[in-house]
C-alpha cells in the first residue's frame, strides 16, 4: 500500500511543484482543470455517446410539446411523464462513467486533502499529538516517550486516557520547519512530521497510520508505522484550513468541486464530449 | 404587587435573552469608519479609570512615575473635578456628553421603576422581539429585538463628525450599544457578556462552593469524576428562539490523567490540555438556536485543580468580536478587524473577573493572570491604533486601573477589616505596578507623538477605601422614613422591597448612592405630596444624614447629601433620585443596600476583598488631569475637558455643553 502510496504522492508533489509558493487557489485551480478534463475524456470513452445524444433530443422534442399545446392538460401530463422516464434513462446512461470515475476520483480527493485539508501550524501554536494505541493495549502499562526536536516543545507529560487507550501531550511550535518527532518503544523508535510555518501551499500529513490498509489508503501523506509498534495511528490536530474567496472562508471540496464541473462544461465542445 | 425577586432573576430579566437575539436588527452597513478631514491638530485622550491624585502624586514625587512626571513639567498635573456620584456610568457620560446628569440621565449604575420599586440598570435596555411566529415548539420573530443605550445627548465623537473630524474611540465607558457613528468606536464598561449579564463566570468542581452574588455572577457545578471523565454542560444565552425559553447550552469533557497533573478539554470540534494552572487562551463555542440560528461566544479555561479536587473555571463567555451576536461597535466591521489582526479579545465592559476572585473562585494570583491578558491586549491594540493615527481625536481607554483598585485596597491599609498580612506582604504593591503600567503606557504614547497632537491623560474619579458598608433602608428605617409591613421583623433581606409598606414609607434608598421620596403621582404608591411637603422633607432628611455619625469610629458617614435640584441641570433632572449621597472617606453603600435591601445593622464592616471604592462625596473623590501643553482653568472638571474638544478643533460648543475649555 505504501508503494502505491508514495508512487500517487509522487506524482502530485511533482504536480504542484511550481505552484508551492503561490496562493493555493493556482494549484486548485490547476487541478481542477485537469480533472475537468479527465472526467470529460472517462465519460466520453466510457459513455453511450450516441445514446446521450438521443435522449437530450427527446427531451428537448418533449419540452417543445409542452410549450406547443400549453392548453390541452391530457398532453401536459403525457409530454412531462416522458421528459421523467427520459432523464432516467439519461441517467442511466452516465451511470457506468460515473461508476468508472469513482475510483480516481477518490484517489484524487485523498490527496487533496493532505494539501489543502489542513493549515500547518503557525510559530508560537499549540496543536496536540494523539497516539492511538493497538486494541487492548493500556496506556498506563505502555511506556511510550516522545522526544522532540529543536523547533517544537512538548508542553505537558503524557495524559494517558484508559477507555480510549490513547496518549496525547501537547506541544507547541517554535520554529519554522518540517519536524520529525520522535517515539521511544523499549528499542523502537518511530516518527512522525509535524509541518510549522508552511503557510504557503504544502502537503500536510495529519495522521501516520498503522497496520489498518484502510486506514493506510486514507492516510497516503506519511510512511505506516512498522509492524511491530503497539500504536494504531498518530495524529497532530492541525487547524483546518478554509479557501479564502473574497472574504468567503470555503472548504477545498467546494472550490474543487465548482471548479471541476465549471471547467468541465465549459471544455465538453472543445473535446467533443456530450452530457 | 410586588414579587419578591432575587439578584439573579433580576440580572436575567434586565439584560438577558432579547438582547441577543436581535440578530440582524442592528447589522446595518459596513461603512468606512473616519470623518475625511485632515486636522493640523490632533488630541489623543488617555482614560485610566479611577487613577487616584494623591497616590499619583505621592508616586510621581518618589520618581516611580517618570512619564507623569514629565508631562507634569511639560503641560501640569491637576486633580479634576468629578460627577455627582463618582461613580464610572455617570463620571463617563459626563466627559461624553460635556453635560452633567441631569443632562445625560445616567444617575447611578441602577435607576428604579417608579410604577415597580424595582431596580434596573441604567445604561442599556433591551426589548424582545415585538412580532414573532410560533412553529412548534420555536418562537420566529419576525421583527428583531433591540437594544438601547439610554445614555441622552449627542457624544463628543458625535459632534465632531458632523464637522467632518475623524475619531477612534476605543472602549469608552458608558457607550454600549455605541451610538450611532462611521467613526471607529468599540464599547467598553457596559458591554453585557454573551448571555446579557455584567459576567458570569463557570466553575466546575467536585467540592460544593456557595457563591456569593452581591458582587457579581457566576454558577457553581458540581461535577464527578468517573473513570478519570469529568462529564458536564457549558450554559450559555437563552434561547428566545423556543417557546419555554431554555439556556442554549453545549456539552464537554474533560479527561484526566491517572497520575499527571494534566486534563485535556474536549468541547465541540476542539481539544486542548492544560495543565495545572493553566489558562486556555481564548476559545471559541457555539451555540445552537434553532438549525439555521447559532451565536458564537469565547471563553478561557483555567484548570485550577487535577486532584485532590477537581476544579476548573470558565471565564463569562464573551461575545465573539469575529462574529459578534450583540452591537459592540461601529461600523460593524470594526471589531471584527480588530479580532482578525488580534485574535479574539475581551469583549465584555469590565473584563476583570472580580467577582471570581470575590468568591475564592480565583486567587489574587490568577486574578492579576487574567487581568494581564487583558491589559496586553489592548496595549497591542493601542500601538495598532497609534499606528495609523494621523487626523482629529483617538480615546484609549484602561480597566486595570480601576478594578485592581478595588480589589488589592486591602493590601494598603492595616486597619482595613479584609487586611491580612501575609497577601499584604506578597500583594501590597499590586496598586503601585498598576500606575507604573499606566506610566509605561503614556511613555509609550508620548514617544510616538508630533509637535501637533494635543495629549490628555485623565480618570473619571479617584479612590478611597471603603471599610465601612452603609445601609441606607436600614437607616431610613431607624429613623422613622421608611417601614416595614411587619415592624417586628429584624430585616429584610429580600430584593425590590417586598415587604416595605409603602403606605407608611415617606423615602427610600436605591442605587448605589441614590435616595428617593415615596412621592405622591410619581411613584406606584406615594404618599408625600410633591411642593413644600415633600422640600422639606429632602431638606430634613439630608440634613440628618449629614449629621450622622459612625458610632464605632465618631466619624461622619455622609459627607455631602446632595440634593438633586441644587446640584443638577437640564432636562431630565425629574428623574434623578431626591438626594445623592456622597459619602466620607472609608465609607460607601452596604453591598446589600443598593437593591432595595434592609438589613439589621445600619453600619457593618466591609470585609469584602473589594476594599477600595470611589462612592463618595465628588470633593473627596477627584480623578486625574495632565495635558501636554500648560492649561489655565483653576479647578477642571469632566465636563470641561469635552469642552476643551470642542476648542481645540474650533467647533463651537453646542448648547446644553455646560463645560469651558481649560486652555483659556
Ligand atoms: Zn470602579
Amino acid at each position: 500500500m505504501w508503494f502505491f502510496n508514495s508512487v500517487i504522492g509522487k506524482i502530485f508533489d511533482i504536480l504542484f511543484l511550481p505552484f508551492r509558493g503561490l496562493s493555493p487557489w493556482v494549484a486548485m485551480i490547476v487541478i481542477s482543470f485537469l480533472t475537468g478534463l479527465l472526467m470529460l475524456f472517462i465519460f466520453r470513452h466510457t459513455s453511450n455517446q450516441e445514446g446521450i445524444r438521443r435522449i437530450k433530443n427527446k427531451i428537448k422534442a418533449h419540452l417543445l410539446e409542452l410549450r406547443l399545446y400549453k392548453d390541452s392538460l391530457a398532453q401536459q401530463l403525457t409530454s412531462q411523464g416522458k421528459i421523467l422516464s427520459a432523464n432516467f434513462k439519461y441517467f442511466s446512461y452516465a451511470l457506468k462513467p460515473m461508476l468508472v470515475m469513482i475510483i480516481p476520483v477518490m484517489l484524487i480527493l485523498i490527496q487533496l486533502n493532505l494539501w489543502f485539508g489542513s493549515h500547518s501550524l503557525d510559530i508560537g501554536d499549540e496543536a496536540l499529538v494523539k497516539v492511538k494505541l493497538m486494541e487492548g493495549t493500556n496506556p498506563l502499562q505502555t511506556d511510550i516517550r516522545l522526544e522532540v526536536p529543536p523547533g517544537i516543545a512538548v508542553e505537558t507529560p503524557p495524559l494517558r486516557i484508559e477507555d480510549e487507550g490513547e496518549i496525547d501531550w501537547r506541544l507547541r511550535a517554535t520554529e519554522k520547519g518540517i519536524h520529525n518527532i520522535l517515539f521511544r518503544y523499549h528499542d523502537e523508535t518511530f516518527t512522525k512530521s509535524v509541518a510549522v510555518g508552511q503557510n504557503r501551499l504544502s502537503k500536510i500529513a495529519v495522521l501516520k497510520p498503522g497496520k489498518g490498509l484502510l486506514e493506510q489508503a486514507f492516510n497516503p501523506g506519511e510512511k505506516p508505522l512498522p509492524k511491530n509498534a503497539p500504536i494504531e495511528s498518530v495524529e497532530i490536530t492541525y487547524p483546518g484550513r478554509r479557501m479564502n474567496l473574497f472574504g468567503w472562508r470555503i472548504h477545498w471540496l467546494i472550490a474543487y468541486f465548482g471548479l471541476s464541473i465549471v471547467f468541465g462544461f465549459a471544455f465538453r465542445g472543445v473535446i467533443k464530449v456530450e452530457i | 404587587m410586588n414579587h419578591p425577586i432575587r439578584r439573579r432573576d433580576f440580572i436575567k430579566s434586565s439584560l438577558r435573552a432579547a438582547s441577543l437575539l436581535a440578530l440582524g436588527t442592528w447589522c446595518g452597513l459596513v461603512t468606512k469608519a473616519q470623518g475625511k478631514k485632515a486636522t493640523s491638530r490632533k488630541v489623543i485622550i488617555l482614560g485610566f479609570d479611577g487613577m487616584d491624585p494623591r497616590l499619583t502624586d505621592m508616586w510621581m514625587k518618589e520618581g516611580k512615575l517618570p512619564a507623569f512626571q514629565r508631562l507634569t513639567v511639560q503641560g501640569g498635573f491637576h486633580s479634576l473635578g468629578t460627577s455627582i456620584p463618582p461613580q464610572s456610568p455617570v463620571a463617563w457620560s459626563n466627559f461624553i456628553t460635556g453635560m452633567n446628569p441631569g443632562g445625560h440621565g445616567i444617575f447611578d449604575f441602577i435607576h428604579r421603576d417608579p410604577k415597580t420599586y424595582i431596580p434596573t440598570f441604567s445604561a442599556s435596555a433591551t426589548e424582545d422581539a415585538s412580532k414573532t411566529i410560533r412553529v412548534g415548539n420555536f418562537v420566529l420573530p419576525i421583527k428583531g429585538g433591540t437594544v438601547k443605550n439610554l445614555r441622552q445627548g449627542k457624544a463628543f465623537w458625535q459632534i465632531l463628525e458632523e464637522h467632518d473630524i475623524p475619531a477612534t474611540i476605543f472602549k469608552i465607558p458608558a457607550n454600549y450599544p455605541p451610538v450611532s457613528s462611521k467613526e471607529r468606536t468599540l464599547s467598553g464598561m457596559g458591554t453585557p457578556d454573551l448571555l446579557g449579564s455584567y459576567g458570569r463566570f463557570r466553575y466546575y468542581t467536585t467540592e460544593p462552593k456557595e457563591i456569593q452574588e452581591d458582587i457579581g455572577g457566576g454558577e457553581v457545578h458540581l461535577v464527578y469524576v468517573i473513570g478519570n471523565r469529568v462529564e458536564a454542560k457549558l450554559p450559555g444565552p437563552i434561547n428566545t428562539f423556543k417557546k419555554d425559553r431554555p439556556e442554549a447550552e453545549i456539552d464537554f469533557k474533560v479527561f484526566i490523567d491517572p497520575q499527571n497533573p494534566v486534563a485535556k478539554v474536549v468541547i465541540q470540534d476542539q481539544e486542548f490540555i492544560l495543565g495545572e494552572k493553566e489558562w486556555s487562551g481564548w476559545k471559541r463555542v457555539r451555540f445552537p438556536l434553532i438549525p439555521s440560528q447559532s451565536v458564537t461566544g469565547i471563553c478561557m479555561f483555567y484548570l485550577k485543580e487535577v486532584r485532590p479536587n477537581f476544579k476548573l473555571y470558565v471565564s463569562p463567555i464573551n461575545v465573539d468580536p469575529g462574529n459578534p451576536a450583540l452591537p459592540i461597535s461601529t461600523p460593524e466591521s470594526y471589531a471584527k478587524e480588530l479580532e482578525k489582526k488580534f485574535g479574539p479579545f475581551f469583549t465584555k465592559g469590565l473584563p476583570a473577573d472580580t467577582s471570581a476572585l470575590e468568591n475564592e473562585i480565583l486567587d489574587e494570583e490568577e486574578f492579576l493572570e487574567q487581568d494581564d491578558f487583558v491589559l496586553e491586549e489592548s496595549r497591542a491594540m493601542l500601538d495598532y491604533e497609534l499606528g495609523r493615527f494621523d487626523s482629529g481625536l483617538f480615546f484609549y481607554y484602561i480597566s486595570s486601573t480601576d478594578q485592581r483598585q478595588h480589589m488589592f485596597w486591602r493590601m494598603l491599609d492595616e486597619k482595613h477589616p479584609a487586611y491580612d498580612p501575609a497577601l499584604a506582604k506578597k500583594f501590597g504593591g499590586v496598586i503601585e505596578n498598576t500606575y507604573r503600567e499606566a506610566d509605561r503606557i503614556l511613555d509609550h504614547v508620548l514617544g510616538k507623538i508630533d509637535k501637533d497632537t494635543v495629549v490628555l491623560v485623565m480618570s473619571d474619579h479617584g479612590f478611597n477605601p471603603f471599610n465601612r458598608g452603609f445601609n441606607l433602608n436600614t437607616w431610613l428605617r431607624q429613623n422613622g422614613y421608611l417601614r416595614l409591613r411587619n415592624e417586628f421583623k429584624q430585616e429584610d433581606l429580600e430584593i425590590g422591597f417586598p415587604s416595605t409598606d409603602w403606605s407608611k414609607t415617606k423615602a427610600f434608598g436605591l442605587g448605589l448612592n441614590g435616595l428617593y421620596i415615596n412621592q405622591k403621582g410619581r411613584e406606584a404608591e406615594g404618599i408625600v405630596q410633591p411642593g413644600p411637603d415633600k422640600e422639606n422633607l429632602v431638606r430634613e432628611i439630608a440634613r440628618k444624614l449629614e449629621e450622622f455619625t459612625d458610632p464605632k469610629t465618631g466619624e461622619k458617614v455622609v459627607l455631602k447629601a446632595y440634593v438633586a435640584r441644587d446640584v443638577y441641570s437640564g432636562a431630565h433632572v425629574d428623574e434623578a433620585p431626591d438626594i445623592v449621597l456622597g459619602f466620607n472617606r472609608g465609607y460607601r453603600i452596604s453591598f446589600k443596600s443598593p437593591l432595595g435591601r434592609v438589613p439589621k445593622d445600619v453600619l457593618e464592616d466591609n470585609r469584602a476583598k473589594w476594599s477600595g471604592d470611589h462612592m463618595g462625596a465628588a470633593e473627596i473623590m477627584p480623578g486625574i488631569l495632565l495635558a501636554n501643553q500648560p492649561f489655565k482653568a483653576e479647578s477642571p472638571a469632566l465636563c470641561d475637558l469635552t469642552a476643551t474638544i470642542m476648542d481645540v478643533f474650533g467647533i463651537e460648543k453646542p448648547e446644553g455643553m455646560i463645560g469651558k475649555t481649560i486652555f483659556e
